[in-house]
C-alpha cells in the first residue's frame, strides 16, 4: 500500500522577539505553507509566539551526539562548488530542545555539519545538532503575527479542574437522582 | 441612542451572532473527522473562534437589551426554540463532505471579512471595538480557507469535482449573507449597522476572484430562497435539539 501520508515539517517557534526559535516538533502538510498554517494550529493556540519557522524533514540533515561523528565523516570540501547558507540547531542541555544558533556557509550539507560543529561545538558538547538549507526554511513575515499569533494571547486556557466536573461526578455517583431535579449538579462558579 | 435604535441594533446582531453559533456548531462536527490530524486541531480552532465571536455578539445583544451580559446569552443559545433564531440557512445545512464544508466556511468567513470592516465604523463603539477584535481572527481564517479552496479546486479530479458540487450546492443561498436588516435605512441613518448593499459588492467581487484561481464557477441565474432570517430548514431544529439537550437536562445548572 502506498504511503498516503502528507510529508513531514519540521516546526520552529520564536516566543518573543529577539529570542531563538526553538524546535517545537513536526506537522503533515502538503506544502510549505500549509505547514506554516498547520503549525500554527497545533503550536502556538495558547503560548505566545513572535515567529514561525517551517522546513521539510527531508531537507534536515543531522541528528545526535552519537549520530554526528558517522554524519561528520562523509563531510567533503569540493573545490569550486558554490556555497548556500545553512541554518544551525543545537542542543546543548538535557532538557532543552534544539535551539536556532546561527548560520553557516557551505557547499553541502555535510560540509554545513562539519562547520556548524566546528562554530557550535567548540566550547561545550552538543546534545544534537542539525542543519538546515535557509531556502528551505518558510517563515512568517512580522506584518502576519498579529492575526497568526495576537488572537491566543487574549484567550483564556482553563485545565479541566477549572470546571469542578470531578466534584459533580462524585456528587452524581453518589446520588444519581441528583440529576433529575433542580438541585443544581455544580454550585461553584 | 434611542430606544427604538438600541432594539433594531439588537435585532441585526442577533441574526450575526445566531449566525456564528449554528455555524460553529456544525464546525464542531468535524472534530475528530477531519481529513488528517492537524487539520482536525485547525478547525476545531476554526469552530471555537465562531463560537467565541458570536459570545462576543451575544453579549452586545444582552447589553443592548438592558439583560444580563453573563446569562442572556446562554438563555439565547439554549433555551430558544428553532423559529426564534435569526441564522441564515447556509449554517443550518448538515456538514457535508469536506469539500463542502470549506466551500461554506470560505463564503461565510469572505463576507465576514467585509462586514467587519465596515462594522469597525459604527457609532456604537463597543460594536466597533468587538468588531476590530473579531476582524484580526477572521483574518486568519480567511487565509486557511483561501489555501484550502485553491488546493482542492485545483488538486485531483475528483476534489475540483466535490469542490464545484458544493458550490453550486450553496450559491444561491449566499444571497442571505447581505440581506439587509429590518428598517435598515434608520440603522445606516444614525451610523450605527452599514448597508447592506455596497458589503454584497464588494464582498461577491472578492469571493468570484478566489473562486475564479481554483478553477471554480459560479453558476448564476438560480436565485436563492430569501424572505429573510425567520424561515428555516428542518436541519435547525434537529441541530438544536443535539445542541441544547445538555443545557435543557438540567436548566439550573451553573458551569
Amino acid at each position: 500500500m502506498s504511503d498516503t501520508q502528507w510529508p513531514r515539517f519540521e516546526v520552529f517557534v520564536q516566543e518573543r522577539p529577539g529570542r531563538p526559535h526553538l524546535h517545537a516538533g513536526s506537522v503533515h502538510a502538503p506544502d510549505p505553507e500549509m505547514a506554516l498554517l498547520n503549525a500554527r494550529d497545533v503550536f502556538v493556540r495558547r503560548p505566545e509566539c513572535a515567529s514561525l519557522w517551517v522546513a521539510p524533514s527531508a531537507t534536515v540533515r543531522g541528528g545526535t551526539a552519537e549520530e554526528l561523528p558517522q554524519l561528520l565523516a562523509a563531510a567533503r570540501t569540493e573545490p569550486g562548488t558554490s556555497s548556500i547558507e545553512y541554518l544551525v540547531f543545537a542542543k546543548v542541555e538535557e532538557r532543552g530542545t534544539l535551539t536556532h544558533v546561527g548560520e553557516v556557509h557551505a557547499a553541502g550539507p555535510e560540509t554545513a555539519l562539519a562547520a556548524a560543529q566546528a562554530a557550535a561545538g567548540a566550547t561545550r558538547p552538543l546534545l544534537a545538532l542539525w542543519v538546515i538549507p535557509a531556502e528551505r526554511v518558510e517563515r512568517t513575515l512580522p506584518e502576519e503575527a498579529p492575526s497568526m499569533f495576537d488572537p491566543s494571547r487574549h484567550k483564556p486556557f482553563r485545565d479541566q479542574a477549572f470546571y469542578h466536573i470531578q466534584t459533580a461526578l462524585r456528587r452524581l455517583r453518589r446520588d444519581p437522582s441528583a440529576i433529575g431535579h433542580r438541585q443544581s449538579v455544580e454550585s461553584k462558579r | 441612542m434611542r430606544l427604538e435604535l438600541r432594539s433594531l441594533l439588537a435585532d441585526a446582531l442577533l441574526g450575526l451572532a445566531d449566525d456564528e453559533m449554528i455555524l460553529a456548531h456544525r464546525d464542531s462536527e468535524w472534530t475528530g473527522h477531519a481529513p488528517i490530524l492537524e487539520e482536525d486541531i485547525a478547525f476545531a480552532n476554526i469552530a471555537l473562534d465562531e463560537m467565541g465571536h458570536a459570545g462576543i455578539w451575544y453579549r452586545l445583544v444582552a447589553e443592548l437589551r438592558g439583560e444580563d451580559p453573563d446569562s442572556y446569552p446562554d438563555r439565547l443559545v439554549f433555551h430558544r426554540a428553532p423559529d426564534e433564531f435569526r441564522c441564515i440557512r447556509m449554517v443550518e445545512l448538515p456538514k457535508g463532505d469536506w469539500a463542502f464544508t470549506i466551500v461554506r466556511q470560505f463564503l461565510f468567513d469572505s463576507a465576514e471579512v467585509v462586514r467587519l470592516q465596515a462594522l469597525q465604523q459604527s457609532h456604537h463603539a463597543p460594536l466597533a471595538k468587538a468588531a476590530a477584535k473579531i476582524a484580526v481572527e477572521e483574518r486568519y481564517h480567511d487565509r486557511h480557507l483561501h489555501a484550502w479552496v485553491r488546493r482542492l479546486g485545483l488538486g485531483t479530479e475528483e476534489s475540483h469535482r466535490r469542490m464545484q458540487t458544493a458550490l453550486d450546492q450553496l450559491w444561491p443561498d449566499t444571497v442571505q449573507l447581505f440581506e439587509p436588516p429590518s428598517h435598515e435605512s434608520e440603522l445606516t441613518a444614525a451610523g450605527l449597522f452599514p448597508a447592506a448593499e455596497p458589503m454584497a459588492a464588494e464582498w461577491a467581487e472578492g469571493a468570484a476572484a478566489t473562486l475564479a484561481d481554483a478553477d471554480l464557477k459560479i453558476q448564476r441565474g438560480t436565485p436563492g430562497m430569501n424572505g429573510g432570517r425567520e424561515k428555516h430548514t428542518d436541519h435547525l431544529e434537529l441541530l438544536l435539539a443535539e445542541m441544547q439537550s445538555v443545557a435543557r437536562l438540567e436548566p439550573q445548572a451553573s458551569w
